[in-house]
């Protein structure tokens, strides 16, 4: 069965390879919520993210023929959104990677126990983290992505992935802890 | 290992999103985009005219290439017998190209005789002069005021050629032209 996920939603591709503008939007439809939930966990700004969705879909469906269903069309969809946020945020000089500076506030301390689980309570942590600790938060926990993958969207190694998360996920406690 | 706040917070990613995006607006946007034409674009070298000009265009190129070739190359003994090689044979593409369309000038219905006698007869001085310019040459490879002299040669030539396909452009136009002025 798993091998045929890939194929989820080929006839609409197909038929938006071909140029059918109703399953371009059929697509669009499936997928949008998602996408633009990922860019504004990533941008932060309703406006940015707008326009990076409308970027990717445009892109996506120009490139269309390119894709081979070596992934799912929602993953592939993913990739061209999480790129163009991170390329966006780096023209708009978001200091996405400015974990350096918040490094040295953080004490040695053993981590501090979440005191809830609300999930209100704590992507509304996740949207006040600052803007690389975000990033790498959304990536790892919600979009899936390992340190190999986060390392490579993000132009970082992989061993400075995995220390900026803990440092990231040690920072949500503190701040859902406040909340 | 993953501890039970993150995979608390992977079991609901779903429940994370929860920005609105507007649909329509973005719809629109992105087939807009879709839906815009792609630039037309015309060949240039469909045109006669574009054709001959990027023929003069490129025994120009080549004349001041050959110009150059000649100013650096002329100065190292041994290196003569090749140059006056090459100048033969670029000569006798230029001469063969020249003399088409002379040919083509000769041929062509829309020219009357006179036109066609004065324009020949300005090519037959210019060759003339141009044979001259050849004997100085040989003479002295390295003379760069008679290399200047058979650019100028040939330049005087496309000019004529110009002018002629202008003349016949302009006679051309009003039928080109559906217009009828009152």
């Amino acid at each position: 069965m798993e091998s045929n996920i890939v194929y989820t939603h080929s006839d609409l591709v197909e038929k938006s390879k071909a140029g059918d503008r109703n399953s371009q939007y059929q697509l669009y439809e499936l997928y949008i919520d998602a996408m633009y939930n990922i860019s504004m966990r990533m941008l932060g700004i309703k406006e940015d993210a707008e326009d990076v969705v409308q970027d990717s879909f445009v892109e996506a469906f120009k490139k269309l023929d390119s894709f081979r269903y070596e992934s799912t069309f929602g993953s592939w969809l993913k990739r061209i959104v999480i790129n163009k946020s991170i390329n966006y945020s780096k023209l708009k000089r978001v200091p996405a990677t400015s974990l350096e500076k918040h490094v040295y506030h953080i004490k040695d301390e053993p981590e501090e126990k979440p005191k809830t689980m609300d999930i209100q309570k704590i992507n509304k942590g996740i949207s006040l983290l600052p803007s690389g600790y975000r990033q790498i938060i959304s990536l790892y926990l919600l979009e899936g992505y390992d340190h190999v993958e986060i390392a490579e969207v993000l132009d970082i190694s992989t061993s400075t992935s995995k220390s900026q998360y803990h440092r990231a996920k040690k920072k949500l406690i503190e701040i859902v802890n406040t909340l | 290992m993953m501890d039970e706040f993150e995979k608390h917070i992977r079991d609901n990613q779903s429940a994370f999103d929860q920005h609105r995006p507007d649909r329509t607006k973005i719809w629109a946007d992105i087939a807009s985009r879709l839906d815009a034409p792609k630039p037309k674009t015309i060949p240039l070298w469909r045109s006669a005219k574009w054709r001959v000009a990027a023929g003069i265009f490129i025994v120009l190129g080549l004349f001041t290439v050959i110009g150059l070739a000649m100013g650096s190359w002329g100065n190292f003994e041994g290196t003569t017998t090749v140059v006056n090689k090459e100048l033969q044979d670029i000569d006798s593409y230029y001469r063969n190209l020249v003399s088409y369309q002379v040919k083509l000038v000769q041929d062509h219905p829309k020219l009357s005789q006179e036109e066609k006698a004065e324009f020949l007869e300005f090519m037959d001085e210019l060759d003339a002069e141009y044979e001259t310019l050849r004997i100085e040459m040989q003479k002295n490879l390295d003379n760069e005021r008679i290399l200047e002299a058979i650019v100028s040669n040939y330049k005087k030539r496309i000019e004529l050629i110009e002018n002629l396909l202008r003349q016949i452009n302009e006679s051309k136009k009003p039928n080109d032209e559906d217009v009828y002025i009152l």
